[in-house]
């Protein structure tokens, strides 16, 4: 199991997978925005997304997990 | 004893200090995936160019039944060869006798080696694979440690000192690396710490793993203590021999030229697209620093820490040079405290040995939060002010994207001495961005208007258009040059080539008092 986490504070502009949806290595997982850049959030190890823990708009504090994945 | 005696006798004593702990030790050794001191040493140096010193030296301890465990050479090879034909000074550290600890004649044998470096101008290569203090020296082995020190810190800036780390290197061990220039560490078979997993379990109850606390990737990713992980103990020296060929011998040298086969003239049209139009989208900013170096290659230094800040060697035309770049990659790009360290030291080791920074900047500003604050921004941000105001070397600096505020004078700007300053055409420099700026300025307007969200956008593409450009600060001269970036590659060399005789200094002082 693996939590990608928020590298920095920032409000999520663009989530892009759903529990159960299967990723890879690399893939977007969650757009963040923070010092007006866009900040993609990467998976850091394949296999099946569990949890989602943030919506569109959403602010969230830096190293706070964002999608769970196993 | 006849003559040939004597030759016999002289013989058997190199070959027992050849032979270190033992062919046993040597085995084990090997089993762990390491090389012996002899080897290591055989493989950086160039073939039959070591040069060994103090080959017969033993320990002069009695007590606890030392003098009964003698070994010639006591624990560490020393000497001097040459790399690629340039001359090291190295020490490495033999951990099959007595575990590699140091003894107080092991620390004078260092100490020989760094002084004849220091006389001579050459580089110092330690290779480190250490117990730790040999206890029962006692005082006399910390003596040993703190004559390294002091040599560790009156080499800085005089020879660059370079430390592998191929093994243990625990308490008082871990602070000679600190003091050189740049550390290199093996992964899996290397750890550093100042106090050990068992006695952080006996005073903090924290639990943690020797390779969690002290591992090659422990101190490239968090600590930011060592620059480099390498897979294996020939890896380790590889990037030893590749870093010397960016290094000169001494600060009074410059770094060897090579005969550069890539064009200088080379255009690279792609640049003209790297910079995303929309300045919310990030880029890798290394496709423009390999598309401009030579052959493109670039030798990142410190990959793994602080990634929102890029640093590492590289040449332009043949000549050497230190590369600094903001990463929009990774955190936005923004300055926080480690990237402001990494930056801050790196600057400093090459102006330090004659090395041209060229710096390429797209900054949206210091890292906002309270963790920044109370950890120290401030001053840690202002080391990037203090070492590019300080550096005397050729500053030569691309903005590709944005320059705001604070962070635009910091990173490498004409105003800190800088020697020519481009920009490209999507260069925005101005004291803060579009959105934040508007606000203030227009706070009135937005306020009275019927339309308030309406009219900030408005105002706000106003401004982008009017001021977040390079050409406000190209009308004050704040920029030389507004370059087209496929032309960045020619650009930069023309320019370091004009300044290729440059001459300047910073009013005399004992020393300055940078911020730490």
């Amino acid at each position: 199991m693996s939590e990608i986490t928020a590298p920095m504070g920032g409000k999520v502009i663009d989530v892009r997978v759903n529990p159960g949806d299967s990723v890879s290595e690399g893939d977007e997982v969650v757009i963040l925005e923070a010092m007006k850049m866009e900040l993609p959030v990467v998976a850091n190890e394949g296999g099946t997304v569990k949890e989602v823990n943030c919506k569109k708009g959403d602010s969230v504090e830096a190293e706070s997990v964002l999608v769970v994945v196993e | 004893m006849d003559i040939q005696q004597k030759i016999e006798e002289l013989k058997n004593r190199n070959l027992q200090a050849e032979l270190g702990g033992g062919e046993k030790r040597n085995e084990q050794q090997h089993a762990k995936g390491k090389l012996t001191a002899r080897e290591r040493i055989a493989y950086l140096l160039d073939e039959g160019s070591f040069q060994e010193i103090d080959k017969f030296v033993v320990h002069r301890c009695h007590d606890f039944g030392m003098e009964k465990k003698k070994t010639p050479g006591d624990g560490v090879v020393t000497g001097y060869g040459t790399v690629n034909g340039r001359q090291v000074f190295l020490f490495s550290q033999d951990f099959t006798v007595l575990g590699g600890s140091l003894s107080l004649p092991f620390g004078e044998k260092v100490c020989k080696i760094m002084d004849l470096a220091l006389k001579t101008g050459a580089p110092v290569v330690g290779l480190n694979d250490s117990g730790g203090a040999r206890i029962q020296e006692g005082v006399g082995s910390l003596s040993g440690y703190g004559e390294i020190f002091k040599r560790n810190v009156w080499s800085s800036g005089v020879v660059p000192q370079i430390s592998v780390i191929m093994g243990p290197c625990a308490g008082g061990a871990v602070y000679s690396p600190a003091l050189t220039d740049l550390t290199i560490m093996v992964k899996k078979t290397s750890n550093m710490f100042i106090t050990g997993p068992q006695v952080i379990k006996t005073v903090t109850s924290e639990e943690v793993t020797t390779e969690a606390l002290g591992g090659a990737m422990a101190h490239n990713t968090k600590s930011g203590v060592a620059h480099f992980a390498e897979e294996s103990d020939q890896a380790a020296l590889d990037r030893v021999k590749e870093i010397l060929g960016f290094l000169p011998q001494s600060y009074r040298e410059e770094a060897p030229v090579i005969e550069c086969r890539d064009d200088p003239e080379r255009r690279d049209e792609s640049l003209n697209e790297v910079v995303p139009g929309n300045p919310r989208v990030p880029y890798d900013i290394r496709d423009i620093i390999l598309s401009v170096l030579d052959n493109n290659e670039f030798l990142e230094v410190h990959k793994y820490y602080a990634q929102n800040m890029v640093v590492g060697f590289g040449r332009l035309n043949g000549i050497a040079v230190g590369v600094i770049a903001n990463q929009p990659k990774f955190l936005a790009g923004c300055l926080d405290i480690k990237a402001s360290v990494k930056c801050a030291r790196f600057v400093r080791m090459c102006d330090g040995f004659n090395l041209p920074l060229i710096t390429f900047v797209d900054v949206p500003g210091y890292l906002p939060g309270v963790n920044q604050e109370y950890g120290g921004i401030i001053k840690f941000g202002a080391e990037i002010i203090y070492a590019y105001a300080e550096a005397t070397v050729p500053k030569v600096t691309v903005i590709t994207r944005k320059a705001y505020g604070g962070a635009y004078i910091a990173m490498a700007s004409k105003h800190l001495a800088g020697d020519i300053s481009f920009a490209y055409p999507t260069a925005e420099i101005a004291v803060m961005g579009p959105e934040g700026a508007t606000n203030i300025v227009f706070k009135k307007e937005i306020d009275a208007s019927a339309e308030p969200e309406a009219t900030r956008e408005q105002l706000v593409e106003e401004y982008r258009n009017n001021f977040a450009s390079p050409f406000r600060a190209a009308e004050l001269g704040y920029i030389d040059e507004v370059i087209f970036p496929e032309n960045t590659r020619p650009k930069l060399i023309t320019a370091l080539m004009m300044l290729r005789k440059k001459k300047t200094s910073i009013p005399e002082r004992r020393h300055g008092n940078i911020p730490l």
